[in-house]
């Protein structure tokens, strides 16, 4: 550790104290200061070259080779033992069936890692045909050996590529090893990378992406040139496909957001570097970390939807005009294109996973205690209004020619099962009270002026016409008259009094923008014009794009479990660090093959403790450095700030959110983050390891890479399969709660 | 301490002359030599602001402030006569402490045991109810101007509290007195401290807080030399008293706790830094005297004021249906008797769901409607008869000869105590309907799931029951008592699970209410998978004739004041967290900082009260943080490119006062975001307070302290500012005064200062001229209505509806405003609103009406639950009686919206007629 630097010790990004000590973090470093490792063991090997002299030399290449290949024997290893359909699998495999069905679904997940499954499917000669229902023998066509293998080989890449991430963060031979060793020694890794699901893809697209980050790190001092280019360009595209497979994959953005930031700030604060540099700099990681992953995205949606061109499971959650573009719906077909007078019609709202307006015989329990009206998803005889004129207007005649309706024109909206108007008052909603209640009432003749909606169009795809209202196409708000509010349907349930259907109120809020308020006409029916295809117009991709993401986020959200009901596979985020319970994977039958999710506890415990010991760590060298104590290198400080300090705020990125979140976890949820708290692990044996003896050093790296190993070995039939009783495997159950044996 | 000495001389010097103080920037050279003699942890540019030692011509002008602050609250505050808002609650809530009753409520203590002592002192005594918004004070005499008076007292302090608080962060006394007169004329503020809310109280408590904090920062910030002295302790002591007494009005205490909290890290880690004067044990001796004064004393504090609270409410209340069995067995009268401590086979007991407060698993002779129609299993809260069931094994036991012994009684004369052990399978024998604890393949009648089973009572007296009665008893070992319990069935102690044999599904109840044809009471159903807190049971009541007196008894165990205190904390957090529902005038945060829109508090006689900031201030303040907000970000900006702007301490010292009360505006604000429960416009005034604090220091340095714009040098351009802006907002407060007094306006008036549509109080609630309000019949001030002159007998009428009771019969209101209506329900013209009337009607069970007599053969049998129901009788021209439409008659839902934080809260306790 040659320090050379004798200026204040700066502890960069921990502090807040004062302004002046900060200054020199920025300073380039003196060169001589980083390769000093890679000397030491020279120096050593030097003085006998033998066989060891080779193979350290060459330990660049043999290690990663030699990692990896175990990396794929333990993942690829009886692989197919169990032919049933285990957990999750249920739904991805579902999911990659209807790509090669090219059925439209929907999902939570970006399609990233569900197109990457269909492919294994392709590639493995599966036509789709198979359900996928959980605990279900796979038919004798599936090759679901290939697809499991296909899933596992990105749970393998992980383990070469914690290598070299270790290996540029700095860190010593031995502790790389250490490193590479807790990911390929850990058993929850290597079950979750053995079957047809997404989170071997989304560790791998996390791996991926902090080894990208740490290897444009280690360039930071050749910027622009080529190899700093790869890397920045190679960060984006990682970052990409990570976001693209799970949404979790934005923590490890926003870990990579951060560094950026830092960088670009010291940067800033460099009175030297002139202007335009700094401006490259800036344009240039816009474009590598913003652009290049958003197009990636853009890029998984537009293949998403340019394969699933058949109607599907998913419609619904789509717009009118999407759902009509699909092959075999229903939507839109033989629709007479503009709305007149007479028209008996569904009226869908435009908002994300918004419904068709909907009335019920049933009343409201509060306020009028009129017909409920509320926004339904599913199609229904209720969901069908006509278009009326208005009590001012001449009455609706079958007889006479259809009078068209546009912009500007006032109506009534009449239900057609019970007859009556589509109404609102001074009532206070039921649920969001600042709105307005809407109600069906009266019939043709009972009624008043409060049964007037104006019709304001919004848009319309097809034409810049507003004279007239067109199936699908137009996008038109409806003005209460007499309040002047705007019909809205929120994503605001009722109460069961009300079927948990959405409930429709009135706002008097006049947001032209707000797609809530948006409505369209889906089907329509009217007899005296003819029928047109509406659905010749193309919904365009980003608006697309837009719903279906919104769609997802809110759907994530409202993935709230039943508080009533206990659910043994859920799990809470307290649990995960202290390796507090493991998962089912699938029925505990005498006759199946198990397999249960825990992982290896000196990982887990080891790297949650290392967590708490960095922690002191850096109080104790920050309050040190208040005192006055000057005891740190700068490279020292870089050390901690790069190797120990990022992949803290790695793991807490990648755990928090999920403390915050309401919706049901489970234990696979934590295992990006537990990637970054191995890494702080690495960093800290690092530390503390580096300058003792060689006996310390060895006799320490020994144990721990023994009890890593033993461990692995000891709990590999968790992860490889256990046949027969689960009582024969009561030895691994340490605890209550690891519930791998009834015993 | 050379340097120490010198700075303090002509900082002494400085506070004498009130002229602006001449700063060492002035010659580079000789700041630098200043910068470096700088050997301890002092701050640059401090001077010692003790408001203990301010000058005889500002404490003249802080009594003034008091004095027109007193004069602007205390104007009319027996106006209006009526219960306004949430002096529902907060009224409602000093009646119970004045009985004893124990009550629920999601805000600490004090503030309403202050509001309780003022009534009490006023001779209240507790009779009124407070029950909704509009009900009369007069006629039952409540001395609510009394009660009013300690909110407003509170809000008459925070005028020279603000002052005080000013002059301790350095600031001019015509900077000061500004900010304690934008305090006296903020309009929202105003409305708060005139009714006996909890956001005065709550407000002073900030106030008080920041003062002695600042007083105590500026103390600290004069280095070594003040360390420990009498200032520098008293201050220290008075933050932490300050926290403890705004903690214990309402939780955003703690967010006046984080703001100090932050701040004093801040102190401590310059502290740390000073290494060459501050030796690791004197900074032990900082460090623990904070320790002590912010974190000891607070809690203390808080503490005992829960301490009072328990003794003053020793009876049972509304409130009991929140707290455990244990929590509720500390109340008088709910204590219980000991029990015998085994269950037996035979034993009469009752059985209680512990993680609900629903009570016992109750039955009667009603059917389900749905499902199986057999009898009814629910949960009820009360002590019946009906609760009462016998455990029976799955066989009957034998007799000597072998063979069974039937009936009932048949395990009361058995050689051995029939104990019932874990994994026991019993049948539960409803004693008074004869029928069993039953379970089936049938949907329960609200929880339509899968895996919940319905549970009915099923048989007949006689029957032997079938394989669906048979329950296993599963003792849930970690919750039950270690040793004997977690063997076998004991009361109290064992808490256990009841596993219907047959389906394997779990005896389960939950916090869904059944309809109206079981009261609402509680569900009970069978799941198979249901959450384990929800599936456990235990037996509260056993009595069994083989456990003769001397047998081992037990009852709850005394969970003493820590365990009172602790459990109460937690339900009140989580009723906190409940109130999620909308409500009709809430609001998010981000619409506070720009005055979106207000709360009408309450309306009336066409006068209204709506709780409206002084735009004026409020804009004033919002901006104040913002223009920090940008400084802030410039300055960021420029320290990271070396400019070195804070080489000047009048600029460090601008950065770190105001960012001092910007912080707190920060920390009083932002968390709503976090919060999903319902919010109000109130919630925003301890923010505001920081907000306009900070305005007022802005003010300030920009008039008296920042070097080189030209208007340090002229200190009448401070004061001029100060009286034109203080001018504007008092002409801007006198607009918008009639809505905070609840005073006569006009309708163009109103008008003319409804700047926004959001802004949504009615306007057409007033009249057109003030002389039409003098030819009222009811004047605002305390005259009784014509009907209660009339007719003492009938109750007063609320709200709305009273604008037109209280219209003289007969006479036309040609200004009637329209009132919003539900088609189908229009008023038809020419109709009177006869009276409203209220008598008593019986019920049974199913809903019939009870004559005179069946009532009277019924009394001391049953108990009787009262539902009010307001009666319209309404006449056409030719006295006609009319039918009421359905829904109601328009516009009788009440102007003033239910209790915002309470509401929701109360579980709706049933009581039904048992039989």
């Amino acid at each position: 550790m040659a320090s050379v630097v004798e200026k204040p010790v700066v502890a960069s990004g921990v502090d807040a104290g004062d302004a002046a000590r900060r200054r020199n973090v920025g300073a380039p470093q003196p060169a001589g200061a980083q390769p000093v490792e890679a000397d030491d063991e020279k120096k050593q090997l030097k003085k006998e070259p033998s066989f060891l002299d080779v193979l350290d030399q060459w330990e660049w290449v043999i290690a990663p080779i030699l990692f990896t290949v175990l990396a794929f024997f333990t993942r690829f290893y009886k692989i197919g033992l169990s032919p049933i359909v285990t957990w999750d699998e249920a739904h991805f495999g579902k999911f990659g069936s209807h790509y090669l069905k090219r059925e439209f679904y929907f999902d939570v997940h970006p399609p990233a890692g569900k197109l990457l499954v269909g492919l294994s499917g392709y590639l493995a000669g599966y036509n789709g045909s198979f359900e996928f229902k959980s605990g279900e023998t796979y038919p004798e066509e599936i090759n679901y050996t290939f697809m499991r293998q296909f899933n596992a080989f990105w749970g393998a890449v992980c383990v070469p590529m914690a290598y070299w991430t270790a290996k540029e963060l700095n860190l010593k031979r031995p502790t790389v090893w250490l490193v590479t060793l807790m990911v390929l020694c850990e058993n929850s890794y290597t079950t979750i990378s053995r079957f047809i699901l997404l989170d071997s893809m989304l560790l791998f697209g996390t791996v991926a992406t902090t080894l990208c980050w740490a290897k444009f790190h280690g360039q930071r001092r050749r910027s622009f040139e080529p190899e700093w280019f790869f890397w920045l360009f190679m960060t984006g595209l990682s970052i990409g496909f990570v976001t693209s497979v799970k949404l979790v994959g934005l923590f490890v953005t926003a870990l990579v957001g951060l560094y950026t930031i830092e960088d670009l700030w010291r940067k800033f604060g460099d009175t030297k570097m002139p202007a335009t540099e700094l401006a490259a700099h800036f344009v240039a990681r816009v474009i590598g970390l913003i652009i290049l992953p958003l197009l990636v995205y853009l890029l998984s949606f537009a293949i998403h939807f340019a394969v699933l061109t058949n109607s599907g499971p998913g419609d619904a959650q789509m717009s009118s005009l999407f759902q009509a573009n699909l092959r075999g719906t229903e939507v839109g077909r033989d629709s007479p294109l503009e709305v007149a007078i007479g028209s008996r019609v569904t009226i869908k709202n435009m908002g994300y996973g918004g419904g068709l307006l909907h009335s019920h015989v049933q009343t409201y329990p509060e306020g009028s205690g009129q017909q409920q009206v509320t926004c339904y998803h599913h199609k229904d005889a209720n969901n069908d209004w006509f278009f009326y004129p208005s009590r001012r207007d001449a009455d609706y005649n079958a007889e006479e020619p259809p009078r068209l309706i546009g912009n500007g024109d006032t109506i009534r909206l009449i239900h057609a099962q019970t007859g009556r108007n589509l109404h609102s008052h001074e009532i206070s909603a039921p649920i969001t009270k600042s709105d307005k209640e809407v109600s069906s009432y009266g019939n043709l003749t009972v009624g008043d002026e409060k049964d007037h909606w104006k019709i304001e169009v919004i848009s319309d795809v097809a034409s810049w016409d507003r004279s007239k209202i067109r199936t699908l196409t137009t996008a038109f708000r409806l003005k209460h008259e007499v309040l002047g509010c705007y019909l809205r349907a929120g994503n605001v349930n009722l109460p069961q009094w009300g079927f948990k259907q959405i409930e429709v109120t009135c706002t008097k809020d006049n947001k032209p923008r707000d797609s809530y308020t948006h409505w369209n006409i889906e089907a329509h029916t009217n007899e005296k014009l003819p029928p047109g295809d509406p659905g010749k117009y193309k919904s365009p991709f980003l608006r697309d794009f837009i719903h279906l993401n919104v769609a997802m986020m809110t759907s994530n959200n409202a993935l709230v479990p039943d508080p009533d009901k206990q659910d043994d596979l859920a799990s809470q985020w307290w649990q995960w660090p202290i390796l507090n319970v493991g998962l089912r994977m699938c029925s505990w039958d005498d006759k199946i093959t198990k397999y249960f999710l825990l992982g290896n506890p000196l990982v887990y415990w080891g790297s949650t403790a290392g967590l708490g010991v960095f922690a002191i760590l850096v109080a104790w060298y920050t309050i040190r450095w208040q005192r006055g104590y000057k005891e740190l290198s700068q490279h020292d400080v870089d050390q901690i700030h790069y190797a120990g300090i990022y992949p803290v705020i790695g793991w807490f990125l990648h755990y928090l959110p999920f403390v915050i979140m309401a919706r049901v976890t489970y234990v696979h949820h934590y295992y990006p983050a537990l990637y970054f708290a191995i890494l702080t692990f690495g960093f800290l044996t690092d530390w503390f390891l580096s300058n003792r003896q060689k006996v310390v050093q060895y006799s320490a790296y020994a144990i721990l890479d023994a009890v890593v190993i033993g461990l692995y070995i000891y709990f590999i039939p968790i992860c490889w399969g256990m046949v027969g009783s689960n009582k024969q495997y009561s030895y691994m159950k340490w605890f209550d709660s690891w519930r791998m044996s009834d015993a | 301490m050379a340097r120490s000495l010198a700075v303090k001389a002509p900082s002494q010097a400085r506070r004498a002359s009130p002229s602006p103080s001449p700063q060492p920037h002035g010659s580079g050279a000789k700041s630098k030599k200043a910068a470096k003699r700088k050997v301890d942890y002092t701050s640059e540019g401090v001077e010692d602001n003790d408001v203990f030692l301010l000058p005889v011509s500002d404490y003249q002008v802080m009594i003034l402030v008091t004095i027109a602050a007193a004069a602007v609250r205390l104007f009319r505050i027996y106006q209006p006569t009526s219960v306004v808002f949430d002096e529902v609650h907060f009224g409602g809530f000093a009646s119970k402490y004045i009985k004893g009753r124990f009550f629920m409520d999601v805000h600490p203590p004090l503030a309403k045991l202050m509001i309780t002592l003022f009534g009490w002192l006023a001779g209240f005594n507790g009779d009124f109810d407070f029950k909704e918004i509009g009900k009369d004070y007069l006629e039952p005499g409540v001395p609510y101007v009394a009660m009013r008076l300690f909110p407003a007292i509170c809000g008459i302090l925070l005028a020279p509290t603000m002052f005080l608080t000013l002059k301790a962060a350095g600031c001019r006394t015509s900077s000061a007195a500004l900010g304690a007169g934008l305090i006296i004329f903020e309009n929202g503020l105003l409305t708060q401290a005139r009714l006996i809310l909890l956001d005065s109280p709550l407000m002073i408590g900030t106030a008080f807080t920041a003062l002695a904090f600042t007083s105590f920062s500026n103390q600290q910030e004069l280095g070594p030399s003040k360390a420990f002295q009498p200032s520098w302790w008293f201050w220290l002591l008075m933050t932490g008293l300050g926290l403890g007494i705004t903690l214990s009005i309402k939780w955003v205490g703690l967010f006046t706790i984080a703001w100090v909290g932050c701040l004093t890290l801040v102190q401590l880690w310059v502290l740390l830094g000073d290494y060459q004067n501050v030796s690791v044990r004197l900074f032990a001796k900082h460090f623990m005297a904070r320790t002590f004064s912010l974190i000891v004393i607070p809690m203390a504090f808080y503490m005992a004021m829960f301490g009072i609270h328990f003794l003053c409410l020793v009876n049972p209340g509304e409130g009991d249906g929140f707290m455990s069995s244990e929590f509720q067995s500390t109340l008088n009268s709910k204590a219980m008797q000991d029990v015998p401590a085994d269950v037996l086979m035979g034993s009469r007991v009752t059985i209680r769901h512990v993680n609900t407060q629903g009570g016992y698993l109750h039955s009667h002779p009603l059917m389900y409607p749905t499902g199986s129609k057999q009898q009814q299993i629910t949960l009820y809260p009360h002590k019946d008869d009906n609760n009462m069931w016998l455990l029976e094994n799955q066989t009957q036991p034998l007799d000597i000869h072998g063979q069974p012994i039937n009936g009932t009684n048949a395990w009361y004369n058995l050689p051995e105590l029939p104990y019932i052990n874990d994994g026991a399978i019993l049948r539960l024998y409803h004693l008074n309907t004869f029928r069993r604890l039953h379970s089936h393949d049938v949907r329960p009648p609200v929880t339509e799931a899968d895996w919940q089973n319905e549970v009915s009572a099923y048989g007949y007296e006689g029957f032997d029951g079938d394989a669906n009665d048979f329950f296993r008893v599963e003792i849930v070992k970690k919750q039950s008592k270690s040793g004997i319990a977690r063997e076998r069935l004991r009361t109290i102690d064992t808490k256990f699970r009841l596993v219907h044999v047959m389906t394997g599904c779990v005896l389960f109840s939950h916090k869904v209410k059944l309809p109206d044809w079981a009261s609402e009471q509680q569900e009970v159903t069978c799941a198979r998978g249901g959450t384990l807190p929800n599936s456990v049971w235990y037996v509260e009541q056993n009595e069994h004739p083989s456990l003769g007196e001397t047998a081992e008894k037990v009852n709850y165990a005394n969970p003493g004041f820590f365990g009172k205190f602790w459990e109460l904390q937690k339900v009140m957090w989580k009723t906190n967290a409940g109130l999620v529902e909308s409500h009709a005038w809430d609001s998010r945060p981000e619409a506070w900082p720009i005055l979106r829109r207000g709360i009408n508090f309450w309306g009336k006689n066409h006068t209204q009260i709506y709780l409206i900031g002084n735009p004026l201030v409020w804009w004033s303040a919002s901006a104040a943080v913002v223009i920090y907000a940008i400084f802030k970000g410039i300055a960021v900006l420029r320290w990271q490119r070396s400019c070195g702007d804070y080489a000047s301490p009048t600029f460090k010292r601008f950065d770190y006062e105001i960012g001092t009360s910007v912080l707190g505006w920060a920390l009083h604000y932002f968390p709503f975001y976090l919060m999903q429960r319902q919010l109000f416009l109130h919630h925003y005034f301890p923010a505001l307070y920081f907000a306009i604090m900070a305005f007022c220091q802005v003010f300030d340095f920009v008039t008296a302290r920042v070097p080189g714009i030209g208007l340090k040098e002229h200190p009448i351009i401070n004061r001029a500012g100060a009286t034109i802006f203080l001018a504007l907002s008092v002409a801007v407060f006198w607009l918008f005064a009639p809505l905070a007094y609840g005073n006569p306006w006009t309708k163009a008036e109103c008008n003319r200062v409804k700047l926004f549509s959001t802004w949504d109080w009615d306007c057409n609630t007033f009249l057109d001229s003030y002389d039409a309000y003098s030819s009222l019949p009811i004047s605002v001030a305390a005259v009784p209505t014509p009907e209660q002159s009339q007719a003492p007998h009938i109750p007063p009428v609320q709200e709305e509806a009273g604008q037109q009771a209280q219209v003289p019969l007969g006479g036309a209101q040609p200004e009637e405003p329209e009132q919003p209506g539900i088609s189908g329900a229009p008023l038809p013209a020419g109709h009177q609103v006869l009276s409203r009337e209220e008598r008593i009607e019986y019920r049974d069970q199913h809903g019939n009406l009870l004559n005179e007599e069946q009532v009277e053969a019924l009394k001391g049998k049953v108990e009787f639950k009262t539902r009010y129901e307001t009666r319209t009788r309404l006449v056409d021209a030719d006295g006609n009686e009319i039918p009421p439409p359905e829904g109601g008659w328009p516009g009788e839902e009440v102007v003033a919206p239910p209790h915002p934080d309470v509401q929701g809260a109360h579980g709706h306790v049933s009581v039904r007629y048992s039989s």
